[in-house]
């Protein structure tokens, strides 16, 4: 069971990835829009339509990645005061409750509203001769149900937790407050800056 | 059994506020068969009352939003038409998630959270700070001062509140303690400094709170700047005033403490005098055990600060007296070069008389490209500042079609000649090092800030492009920093392929926190829309503004009311959730009162700062208590954030009397 917990983990974790250096292309791309348009005097008016839809797909797509990081913002007034099994039994009941009615129906929501803007091949109205729409408007159901199936992953979890009294593993990944990682930053600047 | 306390704090808060809903919830209507307007209205406080319940249980708030929006949107179509409600709650969620998703404000969040993981990792947090003491030493709990600049420039870089609180706590609360700093000052420091970053534009609250409220980001990044600048002035201000009051909190650094080496051409030159430039001048004619090549970079440095005076001078002159026909244009350019500029000319002023800062006042305001060979004469400062100015006045008439050269140019040039005759006079080989020393670490950083805030003020990029800019920027500082130390260090020969290889792991590293934080963010965005949107359905804001008018507040009443729900709301609540759930309740009530939106939201965001400062959920204390020596209690913390708590309402109070701290800019620049 832990091993297929993990695996799902590894799924999104990797999904995640891939689409997080979607952040570096949306750098590079508004970098070269803003030197051309300064520099070199020629704007692109389909630069606008491809921001938004690398930032879109980059927040959408990661949410998958994120929740199996245990990475979305919780109000953390009680919750880490609970003990584990504590913790587990709300969640479980909340992940039911809220989380798979509001993720299975902007899937499903999501699914159609991506279908018809195929069938009438869907093109950006921002600016005139918009780049296509539809795969953008696809990624709504993708990332709804990268998300469904790490949050049944989760509930899982939760009710491993509920029946050992403790959270089972996760995998690692990079931390936003790395002690370690920011000592050695510290550190190595120390010994560069020779006193 | 401090556990227990605080598991009974939350549980009773939760039960006051279920037990208010039950009771003040009129049953009796609701259990009729049809649901009237009023009553959908008591639905939508019931909601609001449930989602502050759930999000205190600890449920990803995101998802407690989108859920409860599910459902209580359903609730509202139903009552409408029970057939079509299906389709239309689907149609309102992926709607909503769309607008998110296609908004162009918020794209500026992943690229100014990029950007900020990317200086972090340019590790320059150590030089910044060490520079930064050594320049005020002189002032009095200069430590403590120096943690707040640090904190406060750090922060506006990186915007990552955690990463800051952190690095400091292991930079700084070592080095005053060790000092003999009392702890809850140290503490209070680093926790209230590390916070600025979320106020001090370009900030991520505000990107929030504009795509949340319908305020243009420029303005409020505009507005939020003196206001920024005022808390952290504040902050120093109060630390000074501490010190000098009672000294046993902070005792003044040992002479050893403030000593800066000199390396080896210095002490041959400084027998000569005191005088760096005039050292450095005589140096040039050669000295025993001196080499010229280092005396002439050396110079190069120190008049570095006047060769940029001579660029903002002959720039902000051309500007100032360009013909009219090209002025829309060049103007608006070269004035956004030469105000942010005169911006950072602003610290320094406030940094007191210290010198090296002076250098940085002379440096944004004076000299000419050939000043270099003026001062390879036994250089009197003045003279050079003179025949700058004769040179300077001379052009004038040169130039016929231009303009009269305006006063306050003159006024400007004044200043430069005197900042620079007062920089020199004063230069001494220790202010030359520790000149050295920020040019490494403050100059980068301030000008990264400085030009992604400028092109956003002055029109020339949106947010969202000056982010992308910046992070680039940061990623070629992150770069540098990386190979500056890597050529010190043991790699030697193979610095540039270990900076490559380090950088590959940086950008990588920072995409994959980005992306987690985006998501975060945005998806929240996503929930909250969702939510909102059910809320304004059962009605539930025309009931609260049916209250709150009931209720026949003063706007100066409502403000306090407003702004007292949103400190109290920081202490369970973090500023995302405050900003994405209640802002869209407050927002429409504002016209009712009189006060611009804009205005509003630089009160909410100086209030926020208290949310990371207020137990339990306060997160710097957390992150401080993480790195600080075992003896450091989290009470003591608290203890320590609780003055500079007090001065942020301080701080509001001064805002709210003076809204023009926060409003002038703004006006200036966009004429409002």
């Amino acid at each position: 069971m832990q091993k297929l917990l993990l695996l799902v983990d590894k799924i999104s974790t990797w999904v995640g990835h891939a689409f997080s250096f979607l952040i570096v292309a949306l750098t590079l791309l508004v970098t070269w829009e803003v030197f051309s348009r300064y520099v070199l005097d020629d704007p692109h008016a389909w630069a606008f339509d491809a921001m938004n839809m690398l930032y879109g797909t980059l927040f959408m797509m990661a949410g998958a990645y994120t929740l199996a990081k245990n990475g979305h913002v919780r109000g953390d007034v009680l919750y880490g005061f609970f003990r584990p099994r504590t913790q587990a039994a709300w969640d479980l009941l909340l992940f039911i409750v809220f989380f798979i009615p509001g993720v299975i129906a902007l899937t499903y929501a999501g699914y159609y509203y991506a279908a018809e803007s195929w069938a009438i091949n869907e093109h950006s109205n921002v600016t005139a001769d918009g780049p296509p729409i539809y795969p953008f408007k696809t990624v709504i159901p993708v990332a709804g149900a990268f998300l469904l199936l790490q949050g049944i992953v989760e509930i899982i979890r939760c009710a491993i937790c509920i029946r050992q009294g403790a959270w089972p593993s996760r995998e690692e990944d990079v931390e936003e407050v790395d002690v370690e990682e920011l000592k050695k930053m510290v550190h190595v600047d120390g010994k560069a800056d020779g006193g | 059994m401090k556990i227990r306390k605080e598991l009974w704090f939350g549980f009773s808060l939760m039960a006051v506020i279920l037990a208010t809903v039950l009771i003040v919830t009129p049953w009796s209507h609701l259990t009729d068969a049809h649901l009237s307007r009023e009553d959908l209205g008591i639905f939508g406080m019931l909601m609001l009352a449930l989602v502050v319940v759930a999000i205190m249980l600890g449920f990803p708030t995101a998802f407690t939003l989108m859920g409860m929006g599910v459902f209580f949107a359903w609730i509202a179509y139903r009552n409408v038409n029970p057939d079509l409600a299906n389709r239309q709650v689907l149609d309102l969620m992926v709607q909503r998630t769309y607008a998110v998703m296609a908004n162009d404000v918020l794209i500026a969040i992943p690229l100014f959270v990029f950007m900020g993981y990317l200086v972090e990792r340019a590790a320059l947090i150590d030089k910044l700070f060490k520079s930064l003491h050594l320049a005020l030493a002189r002032l009095p709990g200069s430590l403590a001062v120096a943690t707040i600049v640090t904190c406060a420039i750090f922060a506006t870089a990186t915007g990552i509140v955690g990463a800051v609180v952190t690095l400091m706590g292991l930079l700084a609360l070592p080095a005053m303690l060790k000092a003999g700093y009392n702890i809850k000052i140290a503490a209070g420091s680093i926790t209230a400094g590390g916070c600025l970053g979320i106020l001090i534009p370009p900030s991520v609250l505000l990107i929030v709170y504009g795509a949340t409220a319908g305020v243009s980001v420029v303005q409020l990044y505009a507005g939020a700047l003196f206001p920024g600048i005022m808390l952290a002035a504040l902050y120093v201000g109060y630390v000074i005033l501490l010190a000098k009051l009672r000294p046993g909190l902070m005792p003044p650094l040992p002479e050893s403490e403030r000593q800066v080496a000199l390396p080896g051409f210095a002490q041959a030159l400084s027998a000569g005098g005191r005088n760096a430039v005039i050292g450095l001048s005589r140096g040039l004619g050669g000295r025993p055990g001196v080499d010229r090549r280092t005396v002439w970079k050396q110079l190069f440095v120190a008049l570095l600060p006047a060769l940029l005076i001579v660029g903002v001078l002959t720039i902000s002159y051309r500007a100032a007296t360009a013909p009219v026909e090209t002025t829309d244009t060049s103007g608006l350019e070269e004035s956004g070069i030469a105000a942010p500029a005169e911006d950072s000319a602003e610290p320094a002023d406030a940094g007191g008389l210290q010198e090296p800062e002076g250098a940085e006042e002379g440096g944004l305001q004076e000299p000419k490209d050939d000043e270099a060979k003026a001062a390879s004469e036994p250089a009197q400062p003045e003279a050079a500042a003179a025949s700058a100015a004769a040179k300077a006045a001379p052009q004038a008439p040169a130039a016929e079609e231009r303009r009269p050269v305006p006063v306050w140019y003159w006024v400007m040039l004044a200043v430069g000649v005197a900042a620079i005759a007062l920089t020199y006079g004063l230069l001494s080989w220790e202010r030359l090092e520790v000149f050295k020393m920020l040019l490494s670490s403050f100059f980068p950083l301030a000008l990264l800030i400085l030009a992604v805030l400028g092109s956003i003020m002055f029109g020339l990029s949106t947010p969202a492009e000056a982010a992308a800019v910046g992070a680039f920027g940061g990623f070629l500082l992150a770069g540098a920093y990386r190979y500056v130390t890597h050529l010190g260090g043991p790699a030697g020969g193979g610095a540039a392929w270990t900076t490559v290889r380090e950088m590959g792991t940086i950008v990588k590293e920072s995409s994959f926190l980005t992306a987690k934080t985006s998501a975060m963010v945005c998806w929240l965005f996503v929930g909250s829309s969702i939510f909102s949107a059910a809320f304004a359905l059962l009605g539930g804001q025309d009931l609260v503004e049916r209250w709150v008018l009931s209720l026949g507040l003063t706007p100066f009443q409502f403000m306090l009311l407003a702004q007292f729900i949103i400190f109290i709301l920081g202490w369970p609540l973090e500023w995302t959730e405050i900003i994405v759930i209640f802002m869209p309740i407050f927002i429409p009530l504002l016209p009712k009162f009189g006060i611009d939106p804009l205005f509003f939201g630089l009160m909410v965001a100086l209030n926020l700062q208290t949310a990371f400062l207020s137990p339990p959920v306060a997160m710097a204390a957390f992150y401080l208590k993480g790195v600080a020596p075992k003896h450091v209690t989290l009470n003591q913390i608290f203890a320590g954030m609780m003055p500079f708590m007090g001065i942020q309402v301080v701080a509001m109070a001064l805002l709210y009397a003076w809204p023009d701290i926060g409003l002038w800019l703004p006006s200036v620049l966009y004429g409002r």
